[in-house]
């Protein structure tokens, strides 16, 4: 197995940060949206953001490899700006976020509902803007669930493995913990396949032990 | 100090993604090949000889035959595919996806009956088996998985396959197979010859010769939109050639007949 542990842990960390950071601005509008507004198609928008959760991720990797692709409506799309996707480290990003989004989205949105609508409300008869009232008001507020959402997400994200192999390969550039665990074991590699493991299992006790602590300190309701 | 962490956390992963950028391998970019997983530990130091030896820089994709072909099929940008297994080419021809003359059969396996190492079972031939009632077998599906499939084919072949199929232990991929033998859940399993020979865990009963098995051959192919064909031609030759045939028939392939 080419590729030392170190490089591909760097790299998989880095990338489910990378992730993360992409999926946050989608998934609180999103998360906002389903708590804060009622609108035709809501029930719709709920199941298809849950969907990659429950799918099995290979299925979720199908559909990206196929959007992505030279021939998809995207990839070709982006194969005209000279951007190629499939095979390098952005679908790496791309598949850790389309992962790891659904459960950003759950703990954002449960940190949404849980705060009191009259700040924002009465932020908004002060004269401030939706915008404001949002970025001022009701994130602040909900910063807990967003951030145990977050940590979530990048749990999830550093952990993807079927929807990942499929868009991005098992390139020496490429390669992700989760890969290298699957590529150790299949070549019998159990040294390998161990260390990769002990790492792996390391970065997901830390991010799921933050996520929790935010997740069950008790949510402020008023501004502190 | 946050930022500190996250500069360095960009840094790593920038370093992290170093072989992909243009700039590092030069305008031609690197040799993408794909191969079945099952070669990872051949392929590799042939993939850094080549380099050394002045060739294009390869970069390999390892995975499931089955997933590389979905992969070339949607468009990824693979140079050369190396499968495990005759179907999964079958389906990137059908899909246009490889340069003519087509595929060429690059290497050839053989099926080993092996048990757990100091396993005391006598068995020399497949009807044995017959007389070793106890005897769990471990299989890869036989239903999906290549080996599986050839096994099934000798076994049908031989006339034991009514008779060995209760005892059959099905398992996901011929890795598996392998292990359930290793850690002697299964009296007897069913796997590659260069599989019986990666691990000293398990003893060898007796290989299938090729005159009497199923014809076990790795097709490999140039597609359609490599931008570096004749870089993939010369990778392929030199995988055939001299320095192909020593790794590979070190690890118990064949090197097929060229047509």
């Amino acid at each position: 197995m080419s590729g030392d542990l170190l490089l591909i842990s760097a790299r998989t960390v880095g990338l489910a940060a990378l992730a993360t950071a992409l999926m946050l601005p989608p998934g609180i509008a999103l998360a906002w949206l389903l708590a804060r507004r009622r609108f035709p198609g809501q029930a719709l928008v709920e199941t298809l953001v849950s969907l990659p959760l429950v799918l099995p991720p290979v299925a979720t990797g199908l559909v990206l490899l196929q959007l992505l692709g030279r021939r998809g409506p995207l990839g070709s799309l982006l194969s005209d700006f000279g951007v190629e996707v499939l095979f390098t480290w952005k679908a790496v990003v791309v598949a850790m976020a389309v992962m790891g989004l659904p459960l950003l989205v759950r703990s954002a949105r449960a940190g949404f509902e849980q705060t009191d609508r009259r700040f924002e409300q009465i932020a908004a008869t002060l004269g401030a803007p939706p915008l404001r009232v949002f970025l001022s008001v009701s994130l602040p507020l909900c910063r807990r669930g967003v951030l145990a959402g977050a940590l979530l997400g990048f749990s999830r994200a550093l952990g993807e493995f079927g929807a990942t192999i499929l868009v991005a390969g098992s390139l020496p550039s490429t390669r992700t913990i989760a890969v290298g665990i699957y590529n150790a074991t299949v070549i019998g590699d159990d040294a390998t396949a161990f260390s990769l493991l002990l790492v792996s299992a390391g970065l997901a006790f830390g991010a799921l032990f933050l996520s929790n602590r935010f997740a069950t300190q008790s949510t402020p309701v008023g501004p502190s | 100090m946050r930022f500190k962490w996250l500069a360095a956390i960009v840094g790593l992963t920038l370093s992290g993604c170093q072989g992909v950028d243009e700039a590092d391998v030069g305008a031609e970019g690197p040799l993408v090949v794909s191969v079945a997983a099952s070669l990872t530990s051949v392929m590799e130091p042939l993939a850094a000889s080549y380099r050394r030896s002045g060739g294009a820089l390869v970069e390999l994709n390892f995975a499931a035959s089955s997933v590389l072909a979905a992969q070339i099929v949607n468009g990824a940008p693979v140079d050369l595919f190396i499968s495990a297994d005759r179907f999964q080419m079958e389906r990137v021809v059908a899909a246009g996806r490889v340069a003519d003359p087509g595929p060429v059969d690059l290497l050839s396996n053989r099926l080993a009956f092996v048990a757990p190492a100091g396993s005391m079972l006598a068995v020399a031939a497949p009807a044995d088996l017959l007389e070793v009632a106890a005897a769990r077998i471990a299989i890869a599906d036989p239903s999906a998985v290549p080996a599986g499939v050839y096994a099934r084919a000798y076994l049908k072949a031989e006339g034991l396959w009514n008779l060995l199929a209760p005892r059959l232990f099905p398992t996901q991929n011929v890795r598996a197979a392998l292990a359930t033998v290793e850690a002697g859940d299964a009296d007897v399993g069913i796997v590659y010859d260069t599989d019986a020979r990666s691990t000293s865990r398990v003893t060898t009963l007796f290989v299938v010769p090729a005159s009497r098995g199923p014809q076990i051959t790795y097709p490999a192919a140039v597609l359609t939109d490599s931008a570096m064909a004749a870089d993939a031609r010369r990778f392929l030759d030199y995988l055939s050639g001299e320095a192909g045939r020593r790794v590979f028939e070190a690890a118990g392939f064949g090197l097929a007949e060229r047509h």
